[in-house]
């Protein structure tokens, strides 16, 4: 897919997607000339199929499917060095976020499914406890990925030296997380908030 | 009762420091101890939601950041954060809200209460380098870590997007290599030090924590490093935990103690090593610091 070749018309181009990303992320995807200083300081490019760069490109020229399908939004760090650089103020990290949450309301249309786990647990603990619980979410991170024995010489260390709490306490306001959850919830329904 | 505080703050650990990072908490509260600084933990405080939040959900990240900001506002001073994650997130709620009218609408019916972004948010680096000052750091110094080479390293959250953390300068940054060196160290100079360690992927992709953080070790042992310093609990689970991990992968060896500032001010300042949680570190630091004469 990613090398083969495009059509741009008024039918192949989604310009209406890139409006979307940029209401969401706050930043311009059609200010970017690439020059390419983004891909070049990304610590993650070569695990992307599509560098920072292009994934801009291809937002402007608008072919949003080739971005949410590929493994590349779910790569990036968050590390900010894109944002940082931007001779233009391209907010590239806020760009990702954008997209991911839009791959991610549209229920994961990517094949990074691993990244989607770990980030759907880590936001089920804080829902559930109120903070995160490191064990607790290695743990379900494994059963739910199938991966039983990731990390299975490293646990045993831990636990000695005191970095594994077995148990926990919940935190004595967690209603009002469930309350914070639930409000944003509402609001999404009613369509007040992205 | 102990003498009079210099300086008080209000605290947020974040929840690494109440687990993996648990080394980072105790060595944080026993330098401050030592320094006349105060902290008051935030009583209830929230998980920040960190990158995987933010990464799905700009909304539940902002929220969560906000109702932890009301809560330190229930405790006194300045609010001093630990974790450059949890410091970038706080300090991105602040700027995020102060300049966008309709996300701050939208947040305030989340946690159903005002918002409020005055508190300062300080990373520890800024209130022992600005606040409490170098000097009068250099001058609590009872154990000069002589002969020290110590290998700095930012990470990413502590100093990027420059606008959010305004700790340093973005590229740049001397803050933390002023740090140690007032306690007598030797900062070398190295190139990996503002480069990602792989950050969360640890627990979903670990293969980009072995490729990325084993750049970041050999970075520091070509520059003659004896250690690296850190400041985030997050790029100490990557290059402490996993360095051996790192080093099989590899088929190398580093043996590269990876230390919180905090546990090497405290050696400096004269903190018991026994409460420093050096026995927490998967790297051994006791013959390095045997070596050194610094136990």
């Amino acid at each position: 897919m990613k090398n083969s070749k495009m059509h741009l018309s008024t039918e192949t181009m989604n310009l209406g997607f890139v409006r979307k990303v940029e209401a969401l992320s706050g930043s311009s995807v059609r200010r970017c000339f690439q020059c390419g200083k983004c891909s070049a300081g990304c610590p993650m490019r070569t695990f992307m199929e599509h560098p920072p760069n292009r994934i801009v490109r291809l937002l402007q020229l608008g072919q949003y499917e080739r971005v949410l399908a590929g493994r590349s939004i779910w790569y990036c760090a968050s590390c900010e060095t894109c944002s940082t650089r931007c001779p233009n103020k391209v907010d590239l990290a806020a760009i990702m976020d954008a997209l991911r949450k839009l791959s991610w309301d549209a229920d994961g249309p990517s094949k990074e499914s691993l990244v989607q786990l770990a980030n759907r647990l880590f936001i089920e603990n804080i829902k559930t406890y109120g903070r995160q619980y490191e064990m607790r979410l290695a743990a379900a991170f494994n059963l739910r990925s199938g991966k039983l024995l990731k990390d299975f010489m490293l646990g045993p260390k831990l636990l000695t030296k005191g970095k594994l709490k077995m148990f926990h306490q919940k935190n004595r306001n967690i209603s009002e997380i469930e309350r914070i959850f639930s409000r944003i919830e509402e609001m999404r329904k009613k369509g007040e908030a992205p | 009762m102990p003498t009079k505080n210099l300086l008080n703050y209000s605290y947020y650990p974040g929840c690494s420091l109440h687990a993996s990072a648990k080394e980072y908490d105790e060595s944080t509260k026993g330098v401050f101890r030592a320094l006349r600084i105060g902290l008051k933990e935030v009583p209830d405080w929230f998980c920040c939601g960190a990158t995987p939040a933010h990464n799905v959900d700009e909304l539940l990240s902002l929220s969560l950041c906000a109702k932890n900001l009301s809560l330190a506002d229930n405790v006194e001073g300045d609010l001093a954060v630990a974790c450059a994650a949890c410091f970038s997130r706080l300090k991105t709620t602040q700027h995020k809200l102060a300049e966008n009218d309709i996300k701050r609408k939208q947040v305030e019916i989340a946690i159903d209460g005002a918002i409020s972004l005055e508190k300062p948010v300080k990373h520890l680096l800024e209130i022992l380098a600005k606040d409490y000052g170098l000097d009068r750091l250099a001058d609590a110094v009872k154990k000069p870590l002589t002969g020290l080479k110590v290998a700095t390293y930012y990470g990413c959250l502590l100093t990027r997007p420059p606008e959010v953390p305004e700790l340093d300068c973005v590229e740049a940054p001397t803050i933390m290599e002023n740090v140690i060196a007032a306690t007598g160290a030797e900062p070398v100079a190295w190139s990996h030090r503002l480069e990602c360690c792989g950050a969360n992927f640890t627990l979903s992709r670990p293969g980009v924590v072995l490729n990325l953080s084993n750049e970041i070790l050999a970075s520091a042992k070509r520059a003659g490093a004896d250690c690296i310093m850190v400041a985030c609990p997050l790029c100490h689970g990557n290059l402490d935990i996993r360095q051996r991990e790192i080093e099989e992968a590899n088929g190398t060896r580093y043996d590269m103690p990876v230390f919180y500032m905090t546990q090497l001010l405290g050696l400096a300042v004269g903190v018991p090593a026994g409460k420093l949680g050096l026995e927490s570190m998967i790297v051994n630091p006791l013959p390095l610091l045997r070596e050194k004469q610094l136990l």
